[in-house]
């Protein structure tokens, strides 16, 4: 099997480094684990391909089931990891380099330690199995964020954030562990088949804490500031890595455990779904306040997951209210965003990282001109941008589009509540889409346009191949993805009925163009007119996707990316046709209009706080900075003026702080208890004892 | 003891001050460099009085060749001071501007213009002559500089970096100027912003620097004249006024009564259609079009009404030392007396509606508020004074000419934003129209003009220019040519203390703000 | 509410015919040639040297004539003209715009220390007795929608760098205007170490406009001749 062949590879890389030479053991270590994570992807195609599958079946003493099964999911979430590493590995390697030998090692074992224990993660079959996974993954994350700061100071306070989270990862388990009891089984194959008998209290507990506390690693509020925090003290190659990757396996987690439960509870849908949607809206605020660009990027994860939480949501809530096809084509969406955030911000924050090795800098508000001195890494970069900012031809607007459109389906649902969540939802994630527009316009403006802002801006070297080779790779992907959408979401569509029962395909993307095709004949020449035959005969992908085919009249969902693509293509060839071919035209380079001044000067050009301050300004009261304002005078003259505004995350202040002060508040409390008096530490005991009594008679009466 | 007397006492019985009148109009004070801080300071902040204007003039003749002339006045007291102190070159006299903060600009001036430097002072340089052009260590208004060319050197060019108080992550520099906007006035502004609020302004002006005190030098008190008119086309009689009144001064003539009634007409015509013009961009910076368009109108009634009875637009050419050019005709009476009417109907109609108008009245109410206390420290006149709640006015505290007899009424606003500053512009122009209808049926009989003889000597004289407060000081040559001239403007009062208006407004409300003060650079600059 | 189109409507049409006679007002005139016995002692009482004594006659230089009325006042004035078609060419060699120009053409103005009274004037050619837009003109801010470049003011030596800068940034085909005296030549301020006393050997000009300042009927007809209109205003008949 494939899977044996890449886990040997994957524990031969490090001990590769450590043999002698440099280069050559370097580049073969590197090779391995390219290859490891090639092979992955591969077994992750064919995992789509076939059915449910068992892998590993062992019975251990006290632990128990130890079991691992391929699924269709399961293969399409190794797939996009592997990928993931795959594009990101070279980077890693180049910048492995600058460490000693044996940190290299290191480093190469704990990055191939996450993706093993990722891929073991996902296609784990009992409690046990998902439990060891989930720690070594969550070990290695750990290991991988606090590589190169484990020292530091301010790292200090990441690490209690990151602590928080694994509180979350915790809950999670709970819930798991709440279900499996119930059941009294710890396999997933019966916990999930006794899952309609429990008792709707204990799914409900189980689904919340499975949702929120995996959640939390996936980024969904409340407990989501460590991620950025984790992020902005990653060593810089590990951050595609990290936001690409790892942060599919909250999303893996709780889908897994509570789709099932959500199928019987309608509600625990909804609650995911405004979550997620709630989640996005705050994801991309932050965002937009950042001005470090590895902090921006991973504030923007938290939205994009939150995004894709939200089609998980709206999935399972039609699904459960016998909208089998509607949930499918929402479920779908939330997959394919997934997907697409794996792939545009893998090339996001490759390129954030390109950027940092070529100025020294990832604050944007120390970048600008990049575009004259970078150009290859820029144009890429842009590509990202686009493709987030769901902008067509790029995949972005393919999932986000499609989650939009279903959610506003929510019509066919009678109940007046769930229309009231799904409408507010809508429009939250709507609203989040307008801002992530305006966030990845600053993004790529802020840092690539303009002038350099900074010595570091001016004098950028090139970037390193290891960067924007698979930049280019990503970027064609984040455009096939986009254009190719009728290809891909039949595919999906598979996933999801492994997941709801139901396929959406035929409702998404049906077969116009075959001629077995399911559509009546009636139907498919009532569309003809709008172009759905059109390339019947020699494109290779479906046709006019159109949703909800179950009456006479369909509801025309969505044409052909790829033919809209071939249409606006030949429209921009047109204009310029007009504008530029058919006449002779002289170009005149004339330098940039500066109003008369001497010269435009760096400090008078845009940075990202000046071009989101509207954005601030508008959302102060959300975000409600704390402001600092300090002025020197000399009698009437004023001298200097001093500002500064710190935005803290909302659940910073809300949950996070609360929880910090009574800790502290706590820490203080038994450090006045220790006093040192031996009497009062006998009266503590005493009272100890005296209440631990109580409340075994309480529990035994 | 009244308060005039009182403070002559003060001032005698201060230690080692030599105190002594001139013309009646003006106390005279010499002092030393060390007294000059504590007795400017003193004179502000006990006698209520004001800044009026700082003046150098070099005599390279003597050994202590600077004299420099601070000039105060008491608006309760009526009084004109000026404090003298004669330094050389090379030494530095204690900035005054901590306490006087009025001063402040005319402290950069002279350093910018004579190498004069002052100590204390934070801002010294770039400020008249722009660093990034101009040659370090060039003072054009010395004698020996030549005004006729431009000195061979180079100013910091490229190393020029904009001034920068504000600390701020991600704080930027916005440059507006020195060419922007439509019709604007050319100037730079800098505004320090972390994007949306503005939280200093940086006024760098200075750009239309035509040096017309230096290029006066020299000249026939004739020609100067054409000078003293046309720095600042838009207040031409005021200036020309204030010019001709230093002339009249030095040689000891009075225009005739005629004269002196014709005069405050046309000043108060000129008044008018400034205050309409300032009015009509304050419409047309809000984008209320037909509001400006109606504004306009009135500016072009006055234009054309003025170009009927004076020959000129912009009353080019009308005042002469000793009185007037030309007469005003009985028919040109009547059509000004007929147009009056019909202006004063429109203008309330224009009041009306946009004091109704509330869209309009949001984007000016609490807009580029000036405090009272502000307003005090920086000294500024003229009706951006008055909307302040600074009830200041030289036709009522140092009458000239006829004002003495024709007092006008003083309006004063408390809330200092755009809406008080609008209403300022409206109520003046309707008591200047006031005035001009009671004055014009009672226009003195006899002649326009007396021969005013050409004298050496200097004076000081003063007119409450449209803008505000106008001090210009004149030094003749026995032959009738201008050795000094000193403009001392509204325009460089009022500018100084805009930059604190604008503190915490909002970016799309620079150009509004900017109308609802209604400042004229070339007044400024000079 | 707003009433404000009301009360536009309620005004009626405001403009005025460009082809009838200047109002009165309107422009501030300008002295005529005339023959005269004192000619040579006459024509020293301007200032500017706008006036020259040529074989008995006073003939006037309008480009040196800053409005100083002192030809006009006095006992035995030089005759006096109220028109305001005063623009002229640089030179032979300056022409309008192409024809494809004669309804639209975007002005860019810049002020290069101009007093006040030019920029109050450029500031009333889109009242509503002018409306300069019924021609297809049109003010703008920036020199690259720029065709004519109108420029007032002595270019006083800190803008000279813009002006020259504001040029450049223009597409082709551009016009240069230089509007009044100071313009022209530095008017009253002549050439000194602040101004470089006008745009001659700044940048190329192709049409002046006389005056101190030229009205707003002189503006227009100027920007009108650019692009490529001969009517102008009448002479108002002075009754
Ligand atoms: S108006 Fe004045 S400047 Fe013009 S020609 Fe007559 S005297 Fe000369
Ligand atoms: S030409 Fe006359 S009106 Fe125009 S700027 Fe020069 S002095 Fe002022």
């Amino acid at each position: 099997m494939l899977y044996v062949a890449a886990y040997l590879l994957a524990f031969l890389a490090p001990l590769l480094v450590l043999l002698p030479g440099r280069r050559a053991t370097a580049l073969l270590a590197w090779l391995s684990m390219e290859a490891a994570a090639v092979l992955l992807a591969l077994q992750g195609v064919l995992a789509m391909g076939n059915g449910k599958l068992p892998l590993i079946q062992l019975q251990l003493p006290v632990i128990g089931a130890f079991t691992f099964a391929q699924t269709p999911l399961a293969g399409l979430l190794i797939l996009i990891t592997a990928v993931v590493f795959a594009m990101a590995l070279p980077f890693v390697a180049h910048d492995a380099n600058a460490y000693p030998r044996g940190r290299q090692a290191l480093f190469c074992a704990v990055v191939l330690l996450t993706l093993l224990g990722m891929t073991g993660f996902f296609l784990a079959n009992s409690v046990a199995a998902f439990l060891f996974c989930w720690e070594i993954a969550a070990l290695s994350i750990w290991a991988i964020i606090t590589f190169e700061t484990r020292q530091s100071k301010p790292v200090a306070a990441g690490l209690l954030t990151l602590a928080l989270s694994e509180i979350g990862s915790l809950a999670g388990l709970a819930g798991l562990l709440l279900l499996a009891a119930g059941a009294h089984n710890d396999r997933f194959g019966p916990i999930i088949a006794a899952i309609p008998t429990l008792s709707p209290s204990l799914l409900l507990a189980a689904g919340l804490l499975a949702f929120f506390g995996f959640g939390m690693k996936a980024g969904v509020i409340p407990l989501n500031v460590w991620l950025p925090e984790a992020h902005g003290t990653a060593p810089r190659s590990t951050s595609p890595i990290l936001s690409g990757a790892t942060l599919n396996l909250g999303l893996y987690a709780f889908l897994r455990i509570d789709a099932p439960i959500a199928l019987h509870m309608p509600h625990l849908g909804l609650i995911i779904l405004s979550t997620g949607a709630l989640t996005a809206l705050i994801g991309i605020l932050y965002a937009l306040v950042e001005r470090d660009m590895k902090r921006l990027l991973a504030q923007s994860s938290v939205e994009n997951m939150g995004i894709a939480t939200a089609g998980i949501g709206a999935g399972l809530t039609f699904t459960a209210y016998g909208y089998p096809l509607l949930g499918g084509a929402s479920l779908v969406a939330g997959l394919y965003h997934m997907i697409n955030h794996s792939s545009f911000k893998t090339l996001l924050f490759l390129g954030a990282g390109g950027i940092d090795a070529a100025t020294g800098t990832h604050n944007l508000d120390a970048l600008g001109g990049l575009m004259k001195r970078l150009p290859v890494l820029s144009s890429l970069f842009v590509v990202g941008a686009l493709a987030i900012a769901a902008l067509p031809p790029f995949n972005g607007f393919v999932s986000e589009w499609l989650l939009l459109e279903s959610l506003l389906r929510v019509v066919e649902i009678p109940e007046v509540p769930v229309r009231i969540t799904f409408a507010l939802s809508g429009a939250l994630l709507a609203l989040t889409s307008g801002l992530a527009l305006t966030c990845f316009i600053m993004l790529p403006g802020m840092a690539l346009l303009g002038l350099p802002r900074s010595a570091a801006a001016r004098t950028a070297r090139p970037a390193p191949l290891a960067v924007t080779l698979p930049m280019a790779l990503l970027a064609l992907l984040c455009l096939l993805l986009g254009v190719g959408a009728t290809a891909v979401i039949p595919v999906l569509g598979r996933i999801a009925e492994g997941i709801l029962g139901s396929n959406p395909t035929a409702s998404l993307v049906p077969d116009f163009f075959s001629t077995s095709s399911s559509i009546p004949t009636a139907v498919r020449h009532a569309l003809a007119p709008l172009g759905t035959e059109i390339g019947a005969s020699w494109l290779p992908l479906r046709g006019l996707a159109v949703m909800h085919l179950n009456s006479s009249a369909p509801v025309v969902y969505a044409m052909s990316t790829l033919l809209t693509m071939l249409v606006l293509l030949s429209l921009l060839g047109i204009v310029w046709l007009l504008v530029r071919g058919l006449r002779q035209r002289r170009v005149t380079r004339a330098t940039l209009w500066d109003a008369g001044l001497l010269r435009l000067r760096p400090e008078m050009t845009y940075t990202a706080s000046t071009f989101a301050a509207p954005v601030r300004v508008v959302f102060r009261s959300f975000l409600r900075p704390s402001v600092q304002s300090t002025e020197d005078r000399q009698g009437a003259f004023l001298l200097n003026l001093r500002h500064s505004e710190v935005i803290n995350n909302i659940s910073e202040r809300l949950i996070i702080g609360p929880i910090r002060s009574a800790a502290t508040a706590i820490a203080a409390l038994l450090a006045r208890m220790h006093h040192g008096k031996i009497n009062t530490y006998a009266a503590y005991i005493l009272a100890a004892m005296v209440l631990a009594l109580l409340f075994l008679i309480a529990a035994n009466s | 003891m009244s308060e005039a007397t009182g403070l002559r006492h003060w001032l005698q019985s201060y230690p080692a001050l030599s105190l002594s009148e001139v013309d009646g109009y003006c106390l005279r004070l010499v002092c030393t460099p060390e007294q000059l801080p504590g007795l400017a300071r003193e004179l502000v902040e006990h006698w209520q009085a004001e800044f009026a204007t700082l003046l150098v003039e070099e005599h390279p003749d003597r050994a202590l060749s600077f004299t420099v002339r601070y000039y105060f006045y008491a608006p309760r007291q009526h009084h004109l001071l000026e404090l003298r102190i004669a330094v050389a070159p090379g030494t530095e006299l204690p900035a005054i501007s901590d306490a006087v903060h009025a001063a402040d600009w005319h402290e950069r001036e002279a350093w910018d213009l004579y190498g004069l430097r002052f100590t204390g002072h934070p801002f010294l340089g770039d400020f008249v002559l722009h660093d990034e052009d101009w040659p370090e260590g060039v003072d054009p208004m010395l004698h020996r500089f030549s005004a006729r060319q431009r000195p061979a050197g180079e100013g910091s060019g490229e190393h020029w970096q904009p001034p920068q108080l504000l600390e701020e992550e991600g704080a930027i520099v916005f440059p507006v100027g020195p060419i922007w906007g439509d019709y604007n006035e050319s100037g730079l502004w800098l505004l320090e912003t972390p994007g949306e609020q503005i939280r200093y302004l940086h006024t760098r002006l200075f750009y239309k620097y035509r040096a017309v005190e230096k290029i006066a030098e020299g000249q026939a008190v004739d020609q100067a004249f054409l000078l003293s008119e046309r720095f600042a086309g838009a207040a031409a009689l005021a200036h020309s006024w204030a010019y001709c009144q230093a002339v009249e001064r030095i040689a000891g003539c009075t225009a005739p009564r005629r004269a002196e009634q014709l005069r405050i007409l046309f000043a108060e015509l000129e008044r008018a259609r400034h205050h309409c013009a300032n009015i009509a961009e304050i419409c047309g910076s809000t984008a209320l079009s037909v509001a400006k368009a109606m504004a306009q109108n009135l500016v072009e009634d006055w234009l054309r009404l003025s170009a009927q009875v004076a020959g000129h637009r912009y009353l080019f050419g009308l005042l002469c030392p000793g009185g007037l050019r030309q007469d005003l005709h009985a028919e040109q009476r009547n059509l000004w007396i007929a147009a009056l009417a019909r202006l004063r109907r429109d203008l309330l109609a224009l009041r009306e509606h946009l004091e109704t108008s509330s869209s309009f009245l949001d984007r000016i109410e609490e807009m580029g508020t000036l405090t009272a206390d502000f307003a005090k420290t920086f000294g500024v006149v003229g009706p951006i004074a008055r909307a302040s709640g600074r009830a200041l006015d030289l036709r009522r505290h140092l009458p000239y000419g006829a004002y003495s007899e024709w007092e006008p009424e003083i309006p004063t606003e408390e809330q200092g934003d755009g809406y008080a500053r609008l209403r300022i512009f409206f109520a003046e122009t309707l008591i200047s129209i006031g005035l001009m209808e009671e004055m014009l049926t009672q226009i003195a009989d006899g002649p326009i003009r007396t021969e005013c003889p050409i004298r050496a000597g200097h004076a000081l004289a003063w007119v409450e220019a449209p803008s505000g407060a106008t001090f210009h000081w004149l030094r003749l040559a026995e032959d009738g040519s201008v050795l000094r001239l000193r403009l001392g403007t509204p325009g460089f009062r009022n500018w100084h203390a805009f930059e604190r208006a604008i503190q915490g407004a909002a970016f799309q409300d620079f150009p509004i703000i900017l109308a609802t003060w209604g400042l004229s650079v070339a007044e400024n600059d000079r | 509410m707003s009433f404000w189109p009301w009360y536009g409507l309620r005004g009626g049409q405001q403009t005025e015919s460009w082809e009838a006679s200047v109002p009165a007002g309107a422009s501030p005139g300008r002295p005529v040639a005339a023959a005269r016995q004192d000619a040579d002692q006459f024509s020293m009482i301007c200032p500017t040297q706008a006036l020259r004594a040529q074989a008995g006659r006073v003939e006037v230089e309008m480009d040196h004539c800053v409005h100083c009325q002192r030809c006009r006042q006095g006992a035995d004035p030089l005759p006096w003209q109220e028109d305001a078609a005063w623009s002229h060419w640089r030179d032979t060699h300056a022409q309008p715009f192409p024809a494809r120009f004669r309804r639209s053409l975007h002005v860019l103005y810049v002020d290069a220390g101009a007093c006040g009274a030019c920029v109050n004037e450029i500031r009333l050619v889109d009242a509503p007795v002018y409306n300069l837009h019924r021609f297809g003109i049109f003010i703008t801010a920036t020199p690259r929608d720029a065709d004519v470049l109108l420029v007032s003011g002595p270019i006083t030596d800190a803008m000279h760098r813009a002006v020259v800068k504001a040029y450049a940034a223009m597409p082709e085909p551009k016009r240069v205007l230089g509007m009044g005296v100071c313009a022209i030549n530095g008017g009253v301020f002549g050439k000194s170490f602040a101004s470089h006393g006008g745009l001659e050997g700044v940048i190329p000009v192709d049409l002046w406009i006389p005056g101190c300042p030229p009205p707003p009927l002189a503006i227009i007809e100027g920007l009108r001749r650019l692009m490529g209109w001969t009517n102008g205003p009448a002479e108002r008949e002075v009754r």
